[in-house]
This record gives C-alpha cells, structure tokens and sequence, in this order.
C-alpha cells in the first residue's frame, strides 16, 4: 500500500499511515473508493480506539455511521463510521468494522465520540445490532409500538410493504433529564411543533422559567425511504426518490445520492453538468435562507419584515421555477448528470433575478438588524458552546455561528464549487442565534455570487454521461452542503440494478442531538427562536404541553400562545397554572 | 422606520391576480403529462421510465388489447416519459390544477389493438408498434426491408421460419439428410 514515490500520497493516505503508526496491525485493509476516500477495516475490537483516535487525534468530524446487513455478501455484518478530515490531509477516512451474525455486538464508540450516539441507537433499531457500552439505549428511529425483534432493514427481515401490527396502544419512551435540580417542571413541546410543519416531541425540564435541560423523540414521520429505495426502484430512479426527502432542500440529497453512485462506479459527470448542480444547489439555497431569515423576524415580532422576506423568496422561487421547470423537487438529477441544460435566455434571466434579490434583500436586512427586538431576542440566546460542537459533530449555520467554519463546499470542494474563487467559509463566534443568523445572510450573498460565477464560467458542452460499467456491490460516498449543513450519502447498489443500502443522512441528523445543549439555560419563551434558529428539518408542534413534575399537573399551550409568547415575553401562558 | 415604509411603497403589489386571471409560467414548466394516443406506439418506454410508476402498461386476459394506463395521483412531474419516447406522444403541459372530486377522474387508460401471428394466431405484439417498425424499415428499404413480411409472424414463428430457411440453404434437396 506504502506508495513508492512519497509525493503522489493520495488523499488519506496520511492519516491511514498514522492508524498503522499508533495501532500496529490494526489496519487490516485500506481500500480507496474515489480519489479522497478510503476505508480501512480494523478489528472489532479496536474500532473505539481507532475512531475517537482519528476524530480527535487526526482533526476528524464524524457526519454518520452506516449499518450494512453484509451477510450475504461477506457473511457479516458490517458498520462504516465515515469520518471526514478537515484540518490536514482533506478527505474522506472511512472506519469499517466486521461484526460477527451470532453475538451481533460490537463496543460502542460512544463514550469516547459522542457524535456517534444517533447512529448507534439507530444501528440497533434497523439491524438488532448492540453497541455494548452505549449509555442511551433507547429507541431512536423505530415508533413505540413496533414489535421486539423486528429489525427492518435486516436482508431477511419482512417485505417492504408490510405493516406489523402494533405491539401497545401506549407511548413509553422515556425522556432524559440530565440536570441537578430537584424541583423541575417538564414542559413537552409536541409531538407537532412551533416552527415547522412536521412533528417532533419536546420535553423541557424548567425551573420557573429557565430550561435546565430538554430531551426530545423525533422519527414520527420516518417514512421508510431506504427501505423502500433497496426494494422497490432501480438505482437509478432514486434520485427522484431522494428528492422528496426534504422539501426544502431536496436537490441537496438528490445530487448527494447520484455522486455517492458516480463516485462509486467512478463515473465521470461532464464539467457542465457538474457546474449546473451547484447552481442548482445555491438556487436551493436562497429560498432556503430567505424562510429562515423570515421566520427570524417573525420569532422577533417583526412581521412585516417577516412578509417582505417571503415576498423576496418568491423570486428564488421564480428563479427555480425558470430553471428547473417546478418550485421545488427540481429532478434534474440523473446518474451521470443533469436533465437540463441552463439556456442563454435563461442566464440572462438568472443574472436579473439574482441583482433584484441583492438590492433587495441587503436593505430587507439592514432593517432586520436594526430593529430593536432583533438584537435583543437574539444575542447571547441558544449558545452553543463551541467545545460541545467539536463533541457533536453539528453542521451548517449551526456550527459555523460557534466560530468553526466547516463547510463542505470549501473542505472538500465538490461540482462547479472546485472552480469558484474569492469565496471562504462564513462563520461567526458569538455562538447565538445572532451569529447563526448572520452567518445565514453572508451565505446568502455569497450565493448569488456564486451563481453569477458559475454561470460565467460554465463551459459549453455535454451534460450527461451514459459512459460505465455497472459494479455490484462497490460503495462510496456522495455529498453536499445543503441549506442546513452538509448532506452525507453512502450508497452501495446489488447485483440487480438496485441500491443493497442506501443511507442518506440529512444535514439535520447532525444537529439535533446538540439541541439539548443550546436550550440549556435559556427560558421557555426563547425556546422556540432557538430550535427555529437551527432551521430545523423535521416537522412543526402545532401545541406544547407543560408538565409539572413536582405537582404532577400537565398543561397544554398552543402554537398561538407560545408563539404570542416568545414575541411579547410577557403574560407567561404558564403563569397561574399551579406554580 | 421610515426606510421600512420606504420599501413597502417601494415593493408595492407582491401578489397576482390567480385564480381570477392565468398564472403566468415559463416555458418547461412541467405539470400535467398529455398522452397523444394517436402518435403512441406503445412500446413501454415510459412504463420503464416512470420512478413512481404512474404509468402502467397491462395485457388484457384475452390478450386482445393492450391498455396503456396513467395515474396523476402517482405522478410526480418528473417528465422522464417525456424524454424516453421515441416519438414525442408524451408530453408535460403546463396544466397544474389537478384537484377533481373523484378519485378515479385522476386516471386515464387508453387500450390498444394487439397483433395476431399471420401462421399460428397467436398475438405477439401491440398492432401500432408492429406498423410503426414496418414504416420505418420500409423507409429504410435496402436489406433491412427484404425480410419486412417477417413483421407479421410472432417471435417463435420468426424462428421456425429462420431455421426452416438457414436448413434449406445449407441443405439443398437431394442433399445428404
């Protein structure tokens, strides 16, 4: 493996060599799937030692861990903590563990990399796969009254269509409190919720008003997609599929899937096409951040700002629409390229659009941020702290307004994004909601000069390949930075024109296990600029329940009264409740 | 404040007159696929596109017709149909108002004639598709329209025929048996 000449070291190597310098002999296999990714496999039993080794040691962060049911291939299972390298040696350190089918056990990695905490509940979930160690052992994906012993993602386990039926008419997960103090309220937010339009159970754990800490269940609407892409369509279809992931930022996990193929089987998508994508992706992009910077100034109690933010939006939308022929779920993505070409008329048009959207939008935030509420409802609120961010593995805005600027676009430039120049990661180290919100408006500027870029310097010809050779069973990774954070897709397609496993981890898988964190310490009114400050992805609590541990009370507010809440901070609905 | 009403006045009007009056779309906009029957020669090219199978293709139990199906309920506006057909007889409108009261509204079938094998009966093939492919070789003429008769047998008739005509030439009459 050691490379003759030591100046053509590949992407990774560095780091695969440091494995082999610290743990002798645990590199049983270091294999490259595309240009700057690697997998080694290592012993089961070193994986917590190799892992947090390369997350800490190495300046790794680590966006998913993927379960594989490979029995019937190596006649294993096998997990692959994906790590991407970010401080030196740019590239993509995948960790690949073997485990055995009759214990189906493995250490968890947990305790020594909190990131991985998500990913290992899931493993258990769809596979029955145990991380021994793992201090949170609850379910994560899987609903409440899904049958013991009923591993869905298992090769052998049931057909995609079926439905078991449920095990209890109760729900009885289990929320966490962390804190110290004794006398606590818990107020559930949920399972429908304030900023978005998708459901997610909250539970607050105040004191008075302060929140001392907060647990949440999410997965309500788990939709069963990868199950679904592994049975049912071709490989090829799934982008269609992963378009619908999201309705946001759909095209993120399309161009995300389609590249994880491409890098797999090595194909090569024409510059073109691959200019095409990054516009298409900062497209995505403007209307993305305009939502979040209008809710802003909704949780901020201006509301005109709110409806002038949307007003502008429309334009991204128009833009899209041009561009793609739909509002959203573009479709433009196919394995080996684009379905669209961007004609000079609708250059032209793109390059007006994108100047309205400039003028218009610096004076709509000049307003914002002059607005007196702004400053106060949002500096200093929903701090995450930055050592708890390197803990997490958080994306996005999130992390970058803690001052880390990780950006996928720029640590490991991927599309028309290799060609751009005068651009670097935004970020800002106030931690806030503030600084989240500020980094959202600088990216947003730099969108659209990254598009006037892109569409500059996009050269003439063809936007589609259909040149490969179709490999069973070869994996890789494909991502992007969608509005949120960065998007992290790995894809290993069958022997029959299907996807054998298909993950596709959304940018806001990453950050929710560090809400907790960003809630602490904040009062109830604050909770929900905080949790739209992350401009979170799931769905939205349509009403709050309050729950009085101590008295054992439970009070439900709605939508209306804690969002009256968060933006007169006075009246608390939960004044007069019985504490 | 001021700069606020400023941009208000400023940005005037935000919204449009629809429903009361068209919604203005660019062209490739891409709503509701219109089926051209009369062009489609039911090759099933769109059935196989199709991710969210909208398009269905089915043979009738008789195996008389061969009906050609679309679900707008299942579509998803892709316009992969579009795309593959080899003679345009799909394409995406600018239709978007797809809202009906009845479920089955939401679907249109089309059902087509199947061809008979000329030697045993047998059908083997959409008749539109079997005219199309003899247009097309007849255009062509030269060696690929020699055989163009060969259109009217179904698959296992053709190679009976193949063989019986590949036997004659390597062994002529009179010739060791």
């Amino acid at each position: 493996m050691t490379p003759k000449n030591p100046k053509t070291q590949r992407p990774g190597e560095t780091h695969v060599q440091a494995v082999r310098d610290t743990f002798p002999g645990a590199v049983l296999d270091a294999t490259w799937q595309a240009a700057d990714q690697v997998t080694i496999t290592v012993p089961t039993d070193m994986l917590p030692d190799v892992v947090e080794f390369l997350y800490y040691g190495r300046g790794g962060w680590l966006p998913n861990m993927v379960a594989n049911d490979e029995r019937a291939i190596k006649g294993c299972y096998a997990l692959y903590y994906l790590l991407s390298m970010e401080e030196s040696d740019p590239s993509f350190v995948t960790v690949r563990a073997e485990i055995d089918p009759h214990s189906m056990e493995y250490p968890s990695v947990t305790p020594r990399v909190p990131a991985c905490v998500w990913s290992e509940r899931e493993a258990y979930d769809m596979f029955g796969l145990r991380a021994v160690g793992l201090p949170d052992e609850r379910r994560l994906v899987l609903p409440d009254d899904w049958p013991q012993n009923l591993y869905p993602l298992r090769k052998d386990a049931m057909d995609y269509r079926k439905r078991p039926a449920p095990v209890t008419d109760v729900e009885n997960y289990s929320f966490l409190y962390e804190g110290n103090a004794e006398e606590t309220t818990q107020v559930p937010m949920g399972p429908l919720h304030i900023t978005s339009d998708e459901p997610g159970h909250f539970r607050l754990f105040v004191e008075g008003e302060e929140i001392i800490d907060a647990d949440y269940r999410l997965f309500y609407v788990h939709r069963g997609m990868e199950k679904v892409a592994e049975s049912r369509l071709n490989y090829d279809a799934v982008t269609f599929l992963a378009d619908r992931i999201c309705g946001i930022c759909g095209n993120a996990h399309s161009v995300a899937y389609a590249e994880a193929v491409e890098n797999a089987q090595g194909i090569e998508v024409p510059i073109r096409a691959q200019y095409v994508r990054s516009i298409l992706l900062e497209v995505e992009r403007l209307h993305s951040h305009l939502l979040n910077l209008g809710l802003v100034c909704h949780y901020c109690g201006f509301d005109t700002g709110f409806q002038h933010f949307f007003r502008v939006r429309e334009k991204a939308m128009d833009l899209a629409v041009l561009l793609t022929g739909a509002r959203k779920t573009y479709g433009l993505n196919l394995i080996g390229g684009v379905r669209r070409d961007i004609l000079d008329e609708q250059k032209l048009a793109t390059v007006k659009f994108v100047r309205e959207m400039r003028n218009e939008v610096e004076a709509l935030v000049d307003m914002l941020v002059s607005t007196a509420n702004f400053e106060s409802r949002t500096a200093g609120v929903g701090r995450l702290d930055p050592s708890i961010a390197r803990d997490y593995s958080p994306v996005g805005p999130c992390v970058r307004g803690s001052g880390i600027a990780r950006d996928v676009r720029f640590d490991h430039p991927f599309d028309g994004y290799k060609y751009l120049t005068g651009l670097k990661t935004r970020s800002h180290d106030g931690c806030d909601v503030q600084s989240r919100t500020l980094v959202r408006v600088e990216e947003f500027m730099d969108s659209l000069t990254m598009i006037e870029q892109l569409l500059e310097g996009a050269p003439a010809g063809p936007i589609q390949t259909e040149d490969w050779q179709y490999t069973p069973h070869k994996f890789a990774l494909g991502y992007t930075e969608a509005p949120r954070g960065e998007d992290m897709h790995w894809a290993m397609v069958g022997d029959n024109q299907k996807c054998y496993r298909w993950r596709a981890k959304a940018a806001t898988y990453s950050n929710w296990p560090i809400l907790r964190y960003m809630l602490r310490g904040n009062t109830v009114a604050d909770a929900a600029i905080i949790v739209g400050s992350m401009d979170p992805c799931y769905s939205c609590t349509d009403r709050v329940t309050v729950v009085d541990v101590a008295k054992k009370s439970e009070t439900i507010l709605t939508k209306d009264q804690l969002e009256g809440y968060c933006r007169r901070r006075t009246h608390s609905p939960l004044a007069g409740k019985g504490w | 404040m001021f700069k606020l009403f400023r941009e208000i006045g400023k940005a005037g009007d935000a919204t449009v007159g629809y429903p009361f009056e068209p919604l203005d779309l660019p062209d490739g906009f891409r709503g509701k696929p219109e089926h051209n029957e009369k062009l489609c020669i039911v090759c099933g090219a769109c059935a196989i596109a199709c991710p969210a199978n909208a398009i269905t293709m089915e043979l009738d139990d008789e195996q008389a017709y061969q009906t050609w199906d679309i679900s707008y309920g299942r579509c998803i506006f892709c316009g992969r149909c579009q795309e593959v057909c080899p003679v345009f007889a799909i394409k995406l409108t600018k239709d978007f108002e797809l809202a009906v009261l009845n479920k089955a509204d939401l679907s249109e079938s089309c059902a087509y004639e199947t061809a008979k094998c000329k030697r045993c009966g047998k059908p083997y093939a959409v008749a539109k598709e079997v005219e199309y492919a003899r247009k097309v070789l007849t255009s062509v003429g030269g060696p690929a329209a020699a055989d163009v008769e060969m259109l009217d047998l179904c698959l296992a008739c053709r190679r009976k025929a193949d063989a019986l005509t590949f036997q004659e030439q390597a062994r002529p009459k009179g010739g060791a048996r």
